[in-house]
Order: C-alpha cells, then sequence, then structure tokens
C-alpha cells in the first residue's frame, strides 16, 4: 500500500459508534450513578433524605431515596442509559451515513 | 594466470563456465549486486564470469584488513525485508552470521543524544531554554506554513520548525552532501521518507513491538531493528568473499583488477567486452596501462557507474545522453581508520557527529560491530568518515596528515587521547554516494532510455542505477537481472533447461522505485521470480489479520463526523427534554413540575406546559448539537495531533541518517 493510499484511508476514515457498546457503556454509568447518587445520601444521613432526587419517582415508577429504591435505580438507569447510548449511536450512525452517501454522489 | 577469487579454481571455473555452453553473461563489478547475479547464474548452470576493477570483492560492502584489523567503508547492518535476500545470507554464512546489540547516538555541543532520537530525551539534554526555542518554532510553522518547499532546508523547516533544524540537520546534512541544505533538493528529503509505511508506524505506536501481524515475528523484525542487527563475523567483506568463493566452485569465476573498459554493441545487443588488466603495484584507476582482453559475452549486468557505462559503449551514444549522463554526480567518501590504546572507549556501534566545529561526520566502533573486528582485545579501532569529493583538500591529503587529523578530532570530541592513538589506515571511496541533486533525475532518465535500447545489458546496483539503494535492495536487482537472463536463455533455446526458475520478464528500475517490488513477501505479492508457490494457509491467515489489524488501525484514527455526532446529540438531548415534560403534563400533578420548570433559566420560554415542551427540546437539541460538535472537533484534533506525531518521529527518523546502508525504511 502506498503512503499516499494509506494517507487517504486514514483521511477519508469517519468513525462510527456501536451501538451494543454505546448501550452498554451508558447503561452501565447510568445504572451506577443513580445507584451512587442514592446511597451516597442514604450514607450521609439527616432529615428530609433525597428530596430533589425522590422527584425521580415521577419517571421511574416505585424509585425512592431507599436502599431498595438504589437497587431499583441502578435497574432503570441500566435500561433508560443503554436506550440512551443505542439511540445515540443509532442516530449518529444514520447521519453520518446519510452525508457520507450525500459526499458520494456529489 | 588469472588472478581471482580462489586463483586456480577461478581459473578452471573461468574454462568450465565456458565449456558448458555458450558465451558467459559478463558481470561488472564484484560488489552486493554484481556477486549476487553471478551467484543465481551459476547456481543455474548459466556460465558467468565476473570482473572487478579492484583487488578486492565487496564494492563499498568490503570489509578492509590492514595489520589483522578489519573495517568496513561505512557501516553494514543486515537487514532486510526481502525474504530471498536474508534467505541467500543465511545460506552463504551460515553460523557466521552474528547478532550484535546496537547502540548509536548523536553528538551534539557535548552531549550524546540518543538515536534514533527520543524527544524527551533530546528536550532534556538541550536544556530547558533550547527546548522551548524548538517547540516555540515548531509550534510558529504548524501555524503559519510556507507553501513552497524547494529545498531541503524548506522542507525540513516546514515540518519540525526552524530550530529543530538548525539543532539536528544542518551541520550534518551539510557535511554529509557538502553543499548548503538551501541548495539540496527537497526531493531527496521526499525521498528519503517516500517509503514510510504510516500503518506500520502508527502500529508501533499503538501497540508497541510485538502488534502485528505475526505479533511475534512482527515483534522481533522491530527489535531488531532498533536494538540489535545481524552482521558477518568477519565483517560485511566476508559475505562477499563467501560469494565470490561459493561462485568460482559453481563455475562463476570473480577476476579482480579487472577494468571492463569498452562494451562493444551491435543491433541492439552487446556482443563483447574488452577488459583491461590492472596487474601493477597499485591496481587502481592510475594504473591505466595495462593489457587489454576481448572477451565475447551472451549479455552484461553492469554495477559499474552509469556515466561511465555510456561512455564505454561502442558506438558511442548521441552526445546528449553523454550529457545528460556527465550530469550524474557522485558524493566520495574516506574513511581514517585510527588504532588506539584503550581496551574500552565507548559502547557506540558508531556515533553521528554533528558539531560543526570538526570535519568528521560518523565514528565507527568496529568492535563494538563484531570483537572479531581487532586483532587485539586490548585495542579499539575507530574509524572516522569524512564525505569528500574526489580531489578535493582532504581527499588528495597524505595518510599521514589525515590520521593527524583524526587523532585531533577524536581529542578535540573528549572520545580519545590524542597521544593514545598508535597507528592509522586511510580508505578512500570513490563514487560511494549517488547524488541526487535537482538534475539526476532528467539525466537518469535520458541515460536510463539509452540503456533500455540494448536488451542484453542489465544495469543493477547503486552505481548502475544511480539509486540510493540499500545493500539488499542492491543484491535484489541482481537477482531479478539473473532471472531475466535465465528467461532470455529459456526462451533462446526453446526448453525450460534452467529449471523454469527465471518467471516472467522483470523490470530492473522499477524494482528499485517500487518499494512493494522490493519487499516480496507482502501481502498480495508473490515471490521474486512470481512462481506460482502455494502459500501456507497460516501465512494467509496472518495477512488476512494483518488486513484487519490496518482496518481497524484506520477506524481508531477515523475523524467523528461533527454533523452527525452534533445530530445525534441534538436529537437525544430534544426528545429527553420533550419527554420529561410530557411525562409531567400527562400525570397533571399539582403543582406542575416546579422543580423541571427550572430549566428555564436555562432554555429561554421553557415551561412545563406543551408549547414550552416543544420549546425546551427545540433549544436542548440546539445546544445538544453545539456540544456534540465540538465534542467531535476536539476529539478529531486530538487524533490529527497523535497521528501526526507518529509520522513527524518517523519523518525524522528516516531524514536523519542519510547514509545508513542498510536501514529499513524506510
Amino acid at each position: 500500500m502506498t503512503r499516499q493510499r494509506e494517507e487517504i484511508i486514514l483521511r477519508r476514515a469517519v468513525a462510527r459508534l456501536r451501538a451494543a457498546v454505546m448501550a452498554v457503556t451508558f447503561g452501565a454509568t447510568g445504572g451506577a450513578a443513580l445507584f451512587l447518587a442514592t446511597a451516597w445520601l442514604l450514607l450521609r444521613g439527616g432529615e428530609n433524605v433525597g428530596q430533589h432526587l425522590g422527584l425521580l419517582r415521577n419517571y421511574l415508577p416505585g424509585y425512592s431515596v431507599t436502599w431498595g429504591g438504589a437497587v431499583l435505580g441502578l435497574a432503570y438507569g441500566v435500561v433508560l442509559g443503554g436506550i440512551a447510548g443505542a439511540s445515540l449511536a443509532w442516530t449518529y450512525n444514520r447521519i453520518a451515513d446519510l452525508r457520507g452517501a450525500a459526499t458520494t454522489r456529489g | 594466470m588469472v588472478e581471482g577469487v580462489g586463483s586456480e579454481e577461478a581459473q578452471r571455473a573461468d574454462g568450465a563456465a565456458r565449456q558448458r555452453g555458450g558465451e558467459p553473461a559478463v558481470v561488472i563489478g564484484g560488489g552486493p549486486a554484481g556477486l549476487t547475479a553471478a551467484y543465481e547464474l551459476a547456481r543455474r548452470g548459466l556460465p558467468a564470469v565476473v570482473y572487478e576493477k579492484d583487488d578486492i570483492v565487496g564494492g563499498i560492502s568490503r570489509t578492509v584488513e590492514r595489520d589483522g584489523y578489519r573495517f568496513d567503508i561505512g557501516g553494514h547492518r543486515f537487514f532486510t525485508k526481502i525474504t530471498e535476500v536474508e534467505a541467500l545470507w543465511h545460506e552463504l554464512l551460515g553460523d557466521d552470521l552474528i547478532e550484535r546489540p546496537r547502540l548509536s547516538r548523536i553528538f551534539y555541543r557535548g552531549k550524546f543524544f540518543d538515536y534514533p532520537l527520543r524527544p524527551v530525551d533530546a528536550l532534556l539534554k538541550l536544556g530547558p531554554v533550547e527546548a522551548v526555542r524548538i517547540v516555540l518554532s515548531y509550534l510558529y510553522v504548524r501555524l503559519t506554513p510556507r507553501g513552497e518547499e524547494r529545498s531541503f532546508e524548506q522542507w525540513v523547516v516546514n515540518r519540525f520548525g526552524r530550530r529543530l533544524f538548525e539543532v539536528f540537520f544542518e551541520s550534518y546534512t551539510e557535511k554529509v552532501w557538502g553543499i548548503p541544505c538551501s541548495e539540496i533538493s527537497s526531493d531527496w528529503a521526499a525521498q528519503r521518507i517516500k517509503n514510510l509505511d504510516l500503518m506500520a508506524a502508527i502500529r508501533n505506536a499503538l501497540l508497541g513491538s510485538g502488534g502485528g501481524r505475526g505479533g511475534k515475528e512482527k515483534g522481533e523484525i522491530v527489535t531488531t531493528l532498533i536494538d540489535r542487527f545481524q552482521y558477518p563475523r568477519l565483517g560485511p567483506g566476508m559475505m562477499w568473499e563467501r560469494c565470490a568463493e561459493r561462485c568460482a566452485e559453481l563455475g562463476a569465476p570473480t577476476h579482480l583488477r579487472r577494468e571492463v573498459v569498452r562494451l562493444r554493441h551491435d543491433g541492439g545487443r552487446v556482443n563483447e567486452v574488452d577488459v583491461r588488466r590492472h596487474d601493477g603495484v597499485d591496481g587502481g584507476e592510475g594504473d591505466g596501462g595495462g593489457e587489454v582482453e576481448t572477451i565475447a559475452c551472451s549479455s552484461v549486468v553492469s554495477t559499474m557507474p552509469v556515466p561511465g557505462l555510456l561512455r564505454a559503449l561502442d558506438p558511442p551514444p548521441p552526445d546528449e545522453v553523454l550529457a545528460a549522463a556527465a550530469k550524474l554526480r557522485f558524493r566520495d567518501f574516506l574513511t581514517v581508520v585510527v588504532v588506539v590504546d584503550r581496551e574500552h572507549l565507548f559502547p557506540d556501534n558508531w556515533i553521528y557527529i554533528h558539531a560543526p566545529e570538526v570535519r568528521v561526520g560518523r565514528i565507527q566502533n568496529f568492535k563494538n560491530w563484531s570483537p572479531e573486528m581487532v586483532p587485539d582485545a586490548s585495542r579499539t579501532s575507530l574509524g572516522l568518515e569524512y564525505f569528500v569529493q574526489e580531489g578535493d583538500e582532504l581527499w588528495s591529503a597524505g595518510d599521514d596528515e589525515l590520521g593527524a587529523l583524526a587523532a585531533r578530532e577524536l581529542a578535540w570530541l573528549g572520545l580519545a587521547e590524542e597521544d593514545d592513538v598508535v597507528g592509522h589506515y586511510v580508505v578512500r571511496m570513490p563514487k560511494a554516494y549517488p547524488v541526487y541533486d535537482r538534475d539526476y533525475e532528467q539525466a537518469l532518465a535520458v541515460a536510463r532510455r539509452h540503456l533500455e535500447g540494448i536488451g542484453n545489458l542489465h544495469p543493477i546496483g547503486r552505481n548502475g542505477q544511480h539509486r540510493y539503494n540499500n545493500q539488499d535492495h542492491s543484491m535484489l536487482t541482481g537477482m531479478l537481472a539473473a532471472r531475466n537472463i535465465l528467461r532470455e536463455a529459456e526462451s533462446a533455446s526453446g526448453s525450460s533447461a534452467t529449471g523454469g526458475a527465471a518467471g516472467p520478464a522483470h523490470d530492473l528500475w522499477a524494482a528499485t522505485e517500487d518499494d512493494s517490488y522490493l519487499e516480496a513477501p507482502e501481502r498480495g505479492s508473490r515471490s521474486l521470480a512470481d512462481r506460482a508457490v502455494p502459500r501456507r494457509l497460516e501465512e494467509d491467515d496472518l495477512a488476512a489479520g494483518d488486513e484487519r489489524l490496518e482496518q481497524a488501525i484506520a477506524a481508531a484514527f477515523a475523524r467523528y463526523d461533527p454533523v452527525a455526532l452534533g445530530g445525534a446529540v441534538g436529537v437525544i438531548a430534544g426528545a429527553l427534554v420533550f419527554l420529561l415534560t410530557a411525562v409531567l403534563l400527562l400525570r397533571g400533578d399539582e403543582p406542575l413540575g416546579p422543580n423541571l420548570s427550572l430549566l428555564g433559566h436555562y432554555l429561554i420560554g421553557f415551561q412545563v406546559s406543551w408549547p414550552g415542551a416543544l420549546i425546551g427540546a427545540l433549544e436542548a437539541a440546539l445546544l445538544g448539537f453545539g456540544f456534540g460538535w465540538l465534542l467531535a472537533r476536539t476529539i478529531n484534533l486530538l487524533v490529527d495531533l497523535a497521528a501526526e506525531s507518529v509520522v513527524r518521529e518517523c519523518e525524522l527518523e528516516g531524514l536523519l541518517d542519510p547514509f545508513d546502508l542498510s536501514r529499513l525504511e524506510d
């Protein structure tokens, strides 16, 4: 392979996002974040523990700032984070494909 | 009596060669290219005879011996990517090809810098002020690149900054070529890094020496290149002495002190050559009055310099061809070997001397190449190399004068005491390096066109093609020339007398211009003779693995599409705000989203209402787009910097060592 060709390959290469990888990454991060945020408040203790974080129950049925809620929050975080990650990757790849196809036609 | 390698054996072989049928192929020059061609012909049963003007074989890869001290004309690491060449080295030398550790450094401003250059080492040794100057000057040229790159100086400054050029390029390059860097064509720099393998460079940077095809195998190669090399026990000349002996045994004698002075051609073929004997005391060029013998030949393999070859043609080429050939220039070389009465001086195999205060360009420590290069382990022999022009002041200086100069410069450099120098030897090597000046390419094209009109004349090797070949590349041209001759012999006899080993015709000039030709075992190519040899499964697997790895590297260095990432983040952010708001609206709790409505501080016009959801979604999408776009741009910038630093590092290495004769490649 000539250097020129190598340069073309490197310059033209457009990164793709792997939906599965993004789903796992966002899911793991989201789940861990929600679990740790809940656990941190529980460990600190005090009055009205997690009055603001508890508002998440509006979106996540059954969630509360308790140890049980932390575990449920972990599950919610994994599922919703995973969906967000996969959606992000899917959307990015579709747009990149469309733009690539447009460039090729052009 | 014919004097040659193996003497009486050579004479017998000469007769045998003629008896085997037909006129012999005449090989002009007993260097790596010529002897490889002769060996290839001889072992296929074709008659060949080698004429070497000098009194020793090996060309610039010779090993000179004086009083038991052996020394190279320059250093010759044995490293190749051409499997046939590697196999031939081992076939000829077997266990005499030893593996040696490598250390080479650059001497500048009284300090030794690691070579290949390591940025941290270089910047630490240059000191903080110089380091800052280099970094600033590099940043300056990166931010304000110049368009014009006609000279070597402009080329390097554009890539590395003026200060780095002044520190590591200017003085050494001018020593080597004898002309200011501003007068050297930028083509030369581009040529040096033309074959830089980006993928390999990035692969090594990413994965270390163990990465890549064959894992361990590749790792071993890289390690060999950097830390260790192969070397004949008694110097590179050992390889060519052994090769000449093997050729003689096979009926292809080598005649020393025989200069081919005329090639008589007719109808596009050389039919005879005139060979002058130089049996005088010096046996060199000055000994020009020897007897001339005319030898009939079937073909000619020439390693003599292109201008000399053209001048030797009879009938002569047109004047314009001779005029073009006269423009091809060479750089000459002399080495002053000093014997120092010290067991150990420094651990390097060689040191580059960038210091402009001395004229020496490079110093070899032959004992560190092989312990058997010196007869007395309590002493050290150093080769001080001077790049000169034939006839200039240094070239014409007496041996004692050069010995004294070498001793003084060694002392100035702090490498040895002047009083410890107990002896010296001088070897002058004319036409050691073809010069790539601004005229050479056009001139060479004219010469080449003319030579291509003579079908059985095969110019090969460094001077034969005026190409800055390494030893292995010169050998490759020898192998290919031999196969072309074999092919011709097969088609002339209408049989496959040589076992069908010749394969298709090879373009000898392309072989050194196109790197993929040189690296025969590379993916997708065939062996040298293009024989349809079945490949082993694991080789296919390795090649496929390598391709996958290169794809992975390309993916790793791929750029994010800023619009796509911006769009994706924008869509997700907009949808999220809309959904969060919609959930609250659908639940209808009172008060309605007092906390979510705080987003209104950031999203102007946002409320927990259906119109607010749309406004919030739109604004979140826009902000998300901006964030994603910026993220992609930032990542791309960092990827570019990482890729560029790898490339610059490789280019730097390729440029710093213009006369390292067996380096990759580069």
